[in-house]
């Protein structure tokens, strides 16, 4: 059974976009299962920013944001890959159920109804609309 | 005496899920400290404040947005 992730990586900014790229090659191939041989759905690079606080003492790193599906338990070796790249300044692995695909939600475009999703526990399962109520 | 409920400003932007990447948005709802915003204060619903909170913690851990503003360092 394979879910739905997304997962933001910061990357040290001393590295230049083809580093990063043969890295993501590196990690991508350790979610892939005969089941997913495609497994991100999408993958988005912010490129340098300014980190809020210093991380390992750096300013700045390079932020990349994917989507992906993956079976769970494919993800422990992943994210030990993760921690162990020096390279990773830190990383955000989430569930992406209901949320939209991409990047910024804080425009009406997030109205429209959440993403298929197969998983009844989803919180997003609840129906159009609930919160008005509560508004 | 009882004030009418201010409304939810998530809500009235329209937005079903707060987004921990859109730290534009979560900026809106941190004291300058970096503090999150009381929903007493904010006038937030119940799920977009559980929501937002969940948000600005990703959001931090991140790098989006400090656990600490104006500290010097």
């Amino acid at each position: 059974m394979t879910r739905k992730y997304e997962l933001v990586y910061i990357f040290d900014s001393t590295l230049e976009e083809p580093q990063v790229n043969e890295r993501l090659e590196r990690f991508h191939s350790l979610i892939k299962t005969p089941e997913t041989a495609e497994p991100v759905t999408s993958a988005s690079h912010w490129g340098k920013r300014t980190l809020a606080y210093p991380i390992k003492g750096k300013e700045t790193g390079y932020y990349v944001v994917e989507q992906f599906d993956a079976s769970p338990d494919v993800l422990s070796e992943f994210e030990r890959a993760l921690k162990l790249d020096e390279a990773v300044l830190r990383y955000l692995l989430v569930l992406n159920e209901g949320l939209p695909p991409v990047g910024v939600t804080a425009e009406p475009a997030a109205e429209t109804p959440a993403q298929p999703e197969s998983k009844p526990e989803s919180k997003e399962a609840a129906p159009q609309g609930a919160e008005e109520g509560q508004s | 005496m009882r004030r009418p409920r201010k409304s939810c400003p998530v809500c009235e932007m329209g937005v079903r899920q707060v987004d921990y990447k859109d730290e534009r948005t979560l900026y809106r709802f941190l004291t300058e400290r970096g503090k999150i915003i009381p929903s007493r204060l904010s006038g937030m619903c119940a799920r977009h404040q559980r929501q937002l909170a969940q948000a600005i913690k990703r959001a931090r851990h991140l790098a989006l947005v400090p656990y600490v503003r104006g500290r010097s360092r």
